[in-house]
């Protein structure tokens, strides 16, 4: 039971950054292959806010989510709206070279020690033999929440069917008066607010490291071609499959005889996608229309 | 009085010399035919018009305003509207969604004066015969019901001008004729509207002038009956009687 927690714990952090990560695919086809230095810029500068100005921990979310906010503007104006146009596989390029630059200045500005937030409420639950600290369980309600607020968004309200329109037929939907550039970027800069909210997240389970970010972005990619390209429900829930299969892999004494070695698990990400792409390149949840 | 007019559009992609000069107007609450040889340049003559791409040379004028560099959404929340080829709608959204969107789009006073737009919905999808449909998914209809639905959502969408991309292609006969009578009745409401079809028997009977265009220049241009008649179309359409 105890790796199902920590799964969910997991699940929850990847959901997060897969989900936006998805609805950028979705509706640009554009990989931003710089999302995992969104993550860090996000877990980052909420680190320094609390540690290093000592403000309060909701003006350091705030801030965190601020940052991740406007490095994902900066992404689609400079790195990713010049180029998309001409050939969405450009900006593979493009995100790479943002990335390796937010590496550097990363390390530069944040050095390479492990940086964390640590909550004085840190305390740890107990019930029927599982632990799960306070923190974590905020944060998994937290992602909940937010993933519900992203739902009610996205389905229910003008704003996320003009999404869902530009997602499907970007033409039609300008046709009829969507104005799909300003949605590109709001969109890129809502998976970035998503990724920031992962960072946080990081910075008060685990250690901030700079070396994070391109496993982050491998996990979720893995969960977004696994869940079906630009599917964000799919998506979402492979996010926590992946969580779990990690969890078990390591977790497992496997046949009696032995457990494999922690380092492992970040494999699992990678064999997903190797294995989704070589046998079932649509992912699980390829959505059938009847075709006109 | 013209409420579109063009003026020497040209466009060269890729090095290849695809619209020459394109110069005409139409009035408002005229029907006009664009027709032409596969490759004469129609769709992207209306993605022009549309603003999906960019002339390189002259301009267009909506109502006496210059919109040669407007972008596609401007152009539509000023009033013109497309109907495309494929099928421009959401096949993962219902049908009341696919309808809603249009109307969420319009520009704040519009959206206003419409009123209750769950009531717009429901009176735009009983227009067309898909009420029923309401709550379906718009990828289970068939493709006359899509291009039905299309046209509906257009025109309750306040557009005026109509750009309508072969609009009987993928339609059953039975349905076409239904997609038939609803661009004859956006011709009785006064609607202005530009249509590709290469149906001419279709043309004849609901435009009031036809533009014919062949290798992106404008070759022919009159009523229907007249045009029908001009050897040059013949030749367009069959290449040139090697006899005569």
């Amino acid at each position: 039971m105890q790796l199902l927690i920590n799964a969910l714990i997991a699940g929850s952090l990847a959901a997060l950054l897969a989900s936006g990560l998805s609805l950028v695919y979705g509706i640009l086809r554009v990989f931003n292959l710089a999302l995992g230095q969104t993550v860090l810029i996000g877990g980052y500068v909420a680190w320094w806010l609390f540690d290093g100005m000592h403000l309060p921990m909701l003006v350091t979310i705030l801030g965190g989510i601020g940052a991740g906010a406007l490095v994902s503007w900066l992404t689609y104006d400079v790195f990713v709206k010049p180029f998309y146009r001409r050939h969405p596989h450009l900006t593979l390029v493009t995100t790479i070279a943002l990335g390796m630059m937010l590496d550097a200045l990363i390390l530069l500005v944040f050095e390479e020690r492990p940086r964390s937030i640590q909550l004085t409420w840190g305390r740890t639950l107990e019930f029927g033999g599982m632990i799960i600290g306070v923190p974590q369980l905020f944060l998994v309600i937290t992602t909940l929440v937010l993933l519900c607020l992203f739902a009610f968004l996205l389905h229910s309200t003008a704003f996320g069917r003009r999404i869902r329109a530009v997602a499907q037929q970007d033409t039609a939907a300008m046709s009829l008066g969507v104005d799909a550039p300003s949605l590109h970027r709001l969109i890129l800069i809502m998976s970035g607010v998503l990724a920031a909210c992962g960072g946080i997240f990081i910075a008060i389970d685990q250690n901030l490291s700079p070396t994070l970010a391109f496993p982050l972005t491998i996990k979720a990619y893995a969960a977004v071609t696994a869940g079906g390209m630009g599917n964000v429900w799919g998506t979402i829930l492979c996010a926590y499959l992946i969580a779990l299969l990690e969890q078990l892999v390591v977790g497992v004494h496997w046949f009696g005889a032995f457990y494999v070695p922690a380092g492992f698990q970040a494999t699992v990400p990678l064999l997903f996608i190797i294995i989704f792409l070589l046998f079932k390149p649509t992912g699980l949840f390829l959505r059938a229309s009847r075709a006109a | 009085m013209s409420i579109l007019s063009l003026s020497g559009i040209s466009l060269i992609l890729n090095g290849q010399q695809i619209l020459q000069s394109v110069s005409f107007d139409v009035a408002e609450g005229e029907v006009v035919g664009l027709i032409g040889p596969n490759g004469s340049g129609k769709t992207t003559l209306f993605n022009v018009l549309s603003g999906f791409l960019k002339p390189t040379g002259g301009s267009i004028t909506l109502r006496g305003k210059d919109i040669t560099g407007l972008s596609p959404a401007r152009r539509a929340r000023l009033g013109i509207g497309r109907v495309f080829q494929n099928f421009g709608i959401f096949r993962d959204m219902t049908l009341e969604e696919n309808v809603l969107v249009a109307l969420e789009a319009l520009p704040k006073e519009q959206r206003r004066s419409l009123g209750n737009l769950c009531a717009v919905v429901a009176s735009t999808l009983a227009m067309v015969g898909l009420s029923d449909s309401a709550k379906k998914k718009a990828g289970s209809l068939s493709g006359g019901q899509m291009r039905l639905l299309e046209i509906a959502r257009t025109l309750k969408s306040g557009k005026e001008l109509f750009l309508l991309d072969e609009p009987t292609a993928g339609v059953s006969p039975k349905l076409t004729q239904q997609v038939a009578d609803l661009i004859v009745e956006l011709k009785r409401e006064g609607k202005t509207i530009l249509i590709i079809e290469h149906d001419l028997p279709f043309i004849s009977r609901i435009c009031d002038r036809v533009i014919v265009l062949d290798i992106g220049e404008v070759v022919l241009e009159g009523k229907p009956g007249e045009v029908k008649k001009q050897k040059k179309l013949q030749e367009i359409y069959f290449g040139a009687d090697p006899t005569s």
